[in-house]
């Protein structure tokens, strides 16, 4: 009897097998969504975030007296030199230690002055802030003028995180930029991409 | 007769409770989601995948089998796809960029009991549940498959919400995404974007999709002219959710949380071959979960850090880890790196985590190398599949390593903190280097600076229950106290 019991126990589980395997092997039913990719001939902007550049502060288009000069500044907070303010590029920065913060340009020659550009990195990951600035200018390196007094200006990603200072021309062969205040968290000292100096 | 009754009765039931369910599923479509890959690139040249007979777009992605530091490393690249289902998946695998034809094949986890078939270099396998798979071809990593089967979405977001961006199938760049307050980025299954997400200062935001971000746009950010461009950075936020996207080819770090509160992170895929490639990194974060996510990194894998005030409450639950360089869960070395008074970590939990392949340093590592206090850390169902410690030239080769040491990366020098209430609870190692026992090592520094209170219980290696501090080959120095295994 034992005999006739393991019989039928092994056909029962051979059945349940063959059930598995039969499962595996027969067509799968399936129901297909095929997400499609659009056309495309290189990688493109998002089109949910729509180019924001025309919004851009304008610069002038005039040589940027300011670019590779010698430049002078204070104590910098970790490896964000000075040197990085007109190395030409708005993917590196200078960050002074603190506050006033000058950083002066020497011009190698005399200019007629009117334009100050403070530009920072303009990825939107540089979230609004606040910069107090003013402008000085200079002929011997020694006795500065302020041409600009202190201002609040406001930088934001919209705009091409830039601002401009404009005032009367002024004859100078050195001009400081004297930083009095940030409202970014991340900092406490002023920063700069680019400083861009026209006529 | 009589006594045979009862056995054949038993059969006879489960025949009948097994029949219906067979009949089910047969019976029950499955549902499918294929992604084609962006028009502007080509399907891998190393790898075919099709799911129920349909061709998969395979993608080539950074990995780095040097498993040692080296600032100028090259990667290579290993085969990536992805798919969402609910019912059955039948894969099918061809390797045309092996150096040989696949004679054999292993699919990972081993937990989830999946035997290929491998047949005329094909390899083919069914699942059944949405997971990560890893498929190891002819007993080598080299081009190791890693297939990412997802859950069908669910709670896709609103394409017409204002607060929501869309970004569709297809090849995508942009500098950089800051998403504020409210926000939610949509990345569609089929995008790949070459960008960075930040979150800073920001609350109730959401990242969600099956898309990719993909960093091979930048150079390695220790190169000249290159900087770190972390894929997504949240930063000083709260209640942010990111589920479902991949994360491949980053340039630096992948994931990184940074005093942030209230984070989960939902099956979430990290691939990564370049210098400094950590995984999910948390820096004094609280109430963190990331869970059901996947890293294969040339970096430290989970990561806990102090760089300004404490940590508390993070979970990493339901993981799988490759780590090819560092260590798979790391706590430091940075415990106090803001200087910041009274610095804790606490409240941190690794469960259901599944280290697939430990190639470098230690797979379990509190490295408390400022001042912090480290207490109540748990580690719960740990399975390591294959712990291939190489170390650094005979150092760091531990499976467990616990120390309060000053390190390159210590910020206070002068004082020391401590460790305390440690469970390590289901730790299982399955393959070793030479199938010997790794070594595990726990050190304090002072009197009052000790390890204290480290419990082990249900370890087995190699599948031998350790029952011994002495088998588990663990060395302690005066400093440990309550260190008990069992």
């Amino acid at each position: 009897m034992k005999r006739i019991l393991s019989v039928i126990l092994a056909a029962l589980l051979l059945t349940v097998h063959c059930l598995a395997i039969g499962e595996e092997t027969a067509d799968l039913e399936t129901i297909v969504t095929i997400v499609t990719a659009p056309e495309q001939t290189k990688a493109e902007r998002p089109p949910c975030f729509p180019d924001p550049t025309a919004d851009f502060v304008p610069l002038p288009e005039t040589e940027n007296l300011a670019l590779n000069k010698t430049v002078i500044s204070g104590a910098h907070t970790d490896v964000y030199v000075d040197r990085n303010v007109n190395d030409g590029k708005t993917d590196t920065y200078w960050e002074s230690k603190g506050f006033p913060a000058e950083i002066t340009f020497d011009l190698a020659g005399e200019y007629s002055v009117s334009t100050v550009a403070v530009c920072l990195n303009p990825s939107s990951i540089w979230e609004p802030r606040t910069q107090e600035i003013a402008v000085q200018v200079s002929l011997d390196g020694e006795h500065f003028t302020e041409v600009a007094a202190p201002e609040k200006y406001q930088f934001d990603a919209a705009t091409g995180n830039r601002i401009r200072i404009d005032f009367d021309a002024a004859q100078a062969a050195w001009v400081k930029v004297v930083f009095t205040l940030n409202s970014s968290s991340r900092t406490g000292g002023a920063q700069a991409a680019e400083i861009c100096i026209y006529e | 007769m009589k006594k045979g009754m009862p056995l054949l009765t038993a059969c006879l039931l489960i025949l009948l409770a097994v029949l219906p369910s067979a009949g089910a599923a047969q019976t029950q479509p499955t549902r499918l989601t294929l992604y084609e890959g962006p028009k502007t690139m080509r399907s891998s040249a190393d790898a075919r995948v099709s799911v129920n007979g349909y061709d998969l777009f395979v993608y080539d992605v950074m990995v780095n089998h040097e498993h040692i530091w080296n600032a100028n490393t090259q990667p290579v690249t290993t085969p990536m796809t992805y798919f969402d289902f609910e019912g059955t998946a039948r894969i099918r695998v061809e390797m045309p960029g092996l150096p040989q034809a696949v004679e054999s094949a292993v699919v990972q986890p081993y937990a989830c009991g999946i035997t290929p078939e491998v047949e005329g270099g094909a390899v083919t396998f069914t699942i059944t549940e949405p997971g990560q798979y890893t498929v190891v071809f002819n007993g080598s990593v080299n081009k190791a498959l890693h297939l990412f089967a997802n859950p069908l979405e669910t709670d896709v977001p609103d394409p017409d919400d204002p607060n929501v961006f869309w970004i569709g199938p297809g090849e995508w760049t942009m500098d950089a995404i800051a998403l504020t307050d409210n926000q939610t980025l949509y990345l569609s299954g089929g995008a790949v974007l070459h960008s960075i997400i930040s979150i800073a200062n920001a609350s109730n935001v959401r990242i969600c999709g099956r898309g990719l971000i993909d960093g091979s746009d930048y150079p390695a950010w220790n190169q000249p002219g290159s900087y770190a461009r972390v894929p997504i950075d949240v930063n000083h936020s709260k209640n942010v959710t990111v589920e479902g996207i991949g994360i491949v080819n980053a340039n630096c770090w992948n994931f990184n949380s940074y005093s942030s509160r209230n984070v989960t992170v939902d099956n979430v895929k990290i691939i990564s071959g370049r210098q400094n490639g950590d995984g999910f990194t948390l820096q004094s974060c609280t109430d963190h979960v990331i869970a059901n996510s996947f890293a294969r990194t040339w970096d430290d894998s989970l990561v806990i850090k102090n760089y300004s005030g404490s940590t508390k409450g993070i979970t990493f639950r339901n993981m799988q880890v490759w780590t090819d360089l560092a260590q798979s869960m790391e706590i430091g070395y940075e415990t106090d790196k803001g200087l910041t008074l009274d610095p804790e970590i606490s409240d941190v939990l690794f469960e259901d985590i599944t280290v697939l392949y430990n190639f470098h340093k230690p797979v379990l590592s509190i490295h408390n190398s400022d001042d912090a206090y480290v207490h109540d850390i748990v580690y719960r169902n740990i399975t390591v599949e294959n712990a291939f410690m190489q170390g650094d030239n005979g150092n760091n080769k531990e499976l467990i390593e616990m120390t309060l040491q000053n390190s390159a990366w210590s910020t206070v020098r002068d004082e020391f903190g401590s460790i305390d209430r440690v469970l390590i609870d289901g730790l299982t190692v399955i393959h070793t280097l030479e199938d010997k026992v790794p070594r595990s090592r726990m050190s304090g520094v002072g009197e009052e600076n000790r390890i204290t209170n480290v419990t082990l219980r249900n370890v087995s290696i190699l599948g031998k229950p350790i029952t011994t501090l002495k088998d588990l080959k663990l060395s302690t120095d005066e400093y440990c106290d309550g260190i008990v295994i069992e």
